[in-house]
């Protein structure tokens, strides 16, 4: 036998032989699109009624009523709401919409000085995101036809046109996503498993963790694949699940007692309790699907003060106040228990990822899904330069630093020629 | 005696025993067969200018727009927010699809844009731009000579300009027509067709003072900080700039054929309401033309709209930034309709400020023809502050620099581009531009003659 023969029937039997059992599988992305999973009920478009808000989106505040209402006379009110008036900034809107409580008190940082206006809520029976209390009997029905649909964050604001809309397509989602898109954040995913087929396996961690690398765009304005990306260790922001795979949808073999996410809206830092994920591997190599829990519902309303409460309930038709209410009104979970105040309420994240290469903060090889939380350092980090707002917001209105969140007095409330020299000016 | 005369010939003579001289208007004599140039080979001067409105133009999230033509190159159709522009289509180059690309800077709303298109890179924090705006190497080439070395205006009442040479300091605007007008034709002012020049023995005083603080201006500069350093370098241009205009005070002017020196102003308007505001840029920009048909500038710098437009419909109760960010897309047409509505007013804008550049003679064109303006906005899709498919034209000849009329679509290139290009055709020694992934040295060539 030549020496060639041999070579290639050793090769022959090499490739006949079983391979040896993979030690373990790892999968990473980065979050391209993340939204709350608000399930959109209509054919088009933002006001239009739907199975989900039969009577379309709430309707634009009619704010000269909202004043007069709160003890405003009307020409005060049409002066504050006149683009001509000087008080009224293009950019941070009235800071006088904020005094319209009881005793003119600020209703951004006490809303319950002024009555519930009533926020109307979702009425449909389908809902998106995960059975977070094991409960098929509570909750919505999944698009598929899957019980117990726990999303009470949707029945409550799923009819106010920051969050309404097809999918990617609401005003909140493309605001905030646009924002991730163009650098200000980044979150990647681990997922790896113990076993020899990502597609099926008993054994899943997926962990979620901040990045201080930014996504890049492609030609199209899509976010480009297979960027390397390095894991920042944060003290808060991370979120680790166990889970098992099977044809490829990975979802939570138990509920992660708490986990934090950087979240796509105004409250930024994300608590999710008794949190589930429903994610599955795409055959393009992308990751698709739901990560919820129940969050605290107070940060949610105080991240759209802080947003800047005239500017909010200005571009998204809403009283602010009326979403304080809603949401405490609907919250259905108590840290402290069944009697307990409900301090949270059920959520759930849409989330798509691209595959990336993610590395830890070492940078020293690939990443796995494990706590980076030791890695942080003791002050932590700030996001980006686009998460210090460029100016000084106190309860809910921008002022000059060092004044004080005040209303301004009723010989302010009237154009100059109605005032003489002590209007505004 | 010699009887070949050239542009900058004097007609002598004696009157009434004592000698005279008269200047002679721009011939054609003086000029080549295409009255694009003198007929020594020097080209008539090109004049350079910015155009600056706020919030973009509309598109919407799934892809349609109102603005972007179907068809590219030359004899692109008008889409209805460039109705405006129609009567100088031919005289317009659209460009569209270009973005900006922010090496991980995150999208700073209302000034990642424009800063990024006027300094060639996205800026790291919120009213700084970190180059200086382009505008100013392009006042460097050919913005001597002139009273204004460059002019800024703004339209809606606010003191605003994007012109930087630190990028922390900006060029501060005139903001009514009359203001724009004593600046130009008030104090310091010398018709060039005026044949009894004499040089103002005030300017002279005026000068010797400026000079006789350069000891102690360098001084100052060297006790006190970085950031004061540039707020210093931007005040001590604007000083060496004043002691240029007052240097050419000095000298004769040169006959301007074009330059008829207007009136002043009845009344100046401010407000931020559209019709004001247009109105306003309509003067301003008869005062502006003006301004370089008499051989006050050649640059200039105008802003329309800052980047949150608080520009409204007179008797609304929303500007138009807030309606770009509150009102849905109409399901049945597909657009947001009021912010269409006001994008169409405030492209008119544009249309009358072109108009009155093309309403001046010169030569065988109009002072359009032997400019080059660049107008362009903070944002594409204003909703979601894109800073993709920013709107960006190019108008004016250029003195047949430009191959104007055509529509470019940059299929994701990045702004600076466009950028280099005005550059480069309006006479800025300038190779490439930008810094990171908008750096460039590819001009559009297809927009270049």
């Amino acid at each position: 036998m030549s020496a060639l023969r041999r070579l290639l029937l050793l090769a022959a039997a090499s490739l006949a032989a079983p391979a040896p059992a993979m030690a373990a599988w790892t999968r990473a992305f980065a979050i391209e699109w993340y939204e709350p999973a608000m399930y959109y009920g209509a054919q088009s478009g933002v006001t239009e009624p739907g199975t989900d808000c039969p009577a379309g989106t709430n309707p634009e505040p009619d704010w000269i009523k909202v004043l007069t209402e709160a003890g405003y006379t009307r020409e005060q009110a049409l002066w504050l709401r006149n683009p001509a008036n000087p008080t009224r900034s293009p950019v941070h809107g009235q800071n006088q919409m904020a005094f319209r409580g009881a005793g003119r008190a600020n209703v951004y940082i006490d809303p319950t000085s002024t009555p519930d206006g009533g926020l109307v809520g979702v009425t449909g029976t389908i809902g998106e995101g995960l059975d977070l209390d094991g409960d098929p009997n509570t909750g919505f029905v999944g698009p598929a036809g899957e019980r117990g649909v726990d999303n009470a964050f949707y029945r409550t604001l799923g009819c106010w046109k920051t969050f309404r809309g097809p999918p990617r397509l609401s005003s909140g989602a493309l605001q905030n996503n646009d924002a991730m898109r163009d650098g200000a954040w980044t979150v990647v995913v681990v997922v790896s498993g113990r076993g020899d087929d990502p597609m099926n396996d008993d054994d899943v961690t997926v962990g979620f963790y901040p990045s201080g690398d930014k996504l890049v765009k492609d030609a199209m304005g899509g976010v480009a694949a297979d960027y390397t990306f390095r894991i920042r260790p944060d003290r808060k922001l991370e979120a680790l699940f166990k889970a098992r795979s099977v044809n490829g949808r990975i979802q939570s073999s138990r509920a992660e007692e708490e986990v934090w996410l950087r979240d796509p809206g105004a409250a930024r830092d994300l608590q999710l309790l008794k949190a589930r994920i429903d994610l599955s591997l795409k055959p393009d190599g992308s990751l698709s699907g739901y990560v919820g829990g129940y969050r605290p519902w107070k940060p949610v309303y105080d991240g759209y003060v802080r947003a800047r409460g005239p500017v909010i309930e200005a571009l998204t038709w809403v009283r602010l106040p009326d979403v304080f209410y809603a949401l405490r009104r609907n919250a259905d979970y108590s840290p402290t228990g069944p009697t307990g105040e409900k301090t949270h309420i059920s959520f759930a994240l849409r989330v798509d990822a691209v595959p990336a290469f993610v590395v830890p903060p070492d940078a020293k090889g690939t990443a796995r899904p494990i706590s980076y939380k030791k890695q942080a350092p003791p002050s932590g980090q700030p996001d980006s330069t686009a998460d210090r707002l460029p100016f000084n917001v106190v309860d809910g209105i921008v002022i000059p630093r060092g004044a004080k969140a005040v209303s301004q007095p009723d010989s302010a409330l009237l154009p100059p020629s109605t005032t003489g020299a002590g209007g505004a000016q | 005696m010699s009887l070949r005369f050239n542009r900058r010939s004097l007609l002598r003579g004696v009157l009434g025993g004592g000698a005279v001289a008269l200047g002679i208007p721009t011939l054609d004599l003086f000029l080549d067969g295409h009255g694009q140039a003198w007929a020594d080979g020097a080209r008539l001067p090109v004049r350079f200018g910015t155009y600056f409105w706020g919030l973009g133009l509309t598109d919407t999230p799934a892809g349609g727009t109102r603005w972007v033509p179907k068809t590219t190159g030359p004899g692109y159709e008008i889409t209805p927010e460039l109705e405006a522009l129609r009567p100088l289509r031919h005289k317009v180059s659209v460009l569209s699809g270009f973005r900006v690309i922010g090496d991980g800077r995150p999208n700073i709303v209302h000034w990642t844009g424009h800063a990024s298109i006027l300094s060639g890179v996205a800026p790291a924090v919120n009213n700084r731009m970190d180059a200086p705006s382009f505008d100013t190497r392009i006042a460097d080439a050919i913005g001597g000579g002139t009273r204004f070395k460059v002019l800024d205006a703004s339209a809606s009442g606010k003191v605003v300009s994007y012109s930087t040479r630190t990028g922390a300091a900006f060029a501060t605007p005139e903001t009514t027509p009359l203001s724009l007008y004593t600046r130009l034709f008030g104090p310091g002012f010398q018709d060039p067709n005026n044949a009894d020049w004499k040089p103002d023995p005030s300017i002279m005083l005026q000068q010797s003072v400026l000079s006789a603080v350069g000891d102690q201006r360098q001084a100052l500069m060297a006790s006190v900080g970085r950031a004061d350093q540039q707020k210093l370098d931007q005040y001590f241009t604007a000083v060496r700039e004043m002691e240029n205009q007052l240097a050419l005070g000095l000298e004769r002017p040169e006959k301007c054929e074009s330059c008829v020196v207007p009136g002043a102003p009845k009344s100046s308007i401010k407000g931020a309401s559209v019709d004001v505001v247009n109105a306003n840029t309509k003067a301003m920009a008869r005062l502006l033309a003006m301004a370089l048909a008499c051989n006050q500038s050649r640059v200039f710098n105008f802003v329309h709209t800052p980047g949150a437009s608080e520009t409204y419909m007179a008797g609304a109760s929303k500007i138009y930034h807030q309606i770009t960010h509150d009102e849905p897309t109409d399901t049945r047409l597909g657009y947001q309709v009021e912010t269409s509505r006001l994008a169409e007013q405030v492209m008119q804008g544009l249309g009358d400020f072109l108009a009155e550049l093309d309403a001046i003679k010169e030569g065988d064109g109009t002072l359009l023809d032997r400019s080059l303006i660049m107008a362009f906005s903070d944002t594409g899709y204003a909703k979601i502050h894109s800073i993709e498919n920013i709107p960006i034209f190019l108008a004016g000849g250029a003195g047949g620099r430009h191959k104007a009329g055509q529509h470019i679509a940059g299929k994701g290139d990045a702004v600076t581009r466009a950028s280099l290009t005005a550059q480069m055709i309006a006479g800025a020694p300038a190779g490439e531009f930008g810094v990171g992934g908008m750096r460039t040295s590819r001009p559009i060539i297809e927009l270049m003659a």
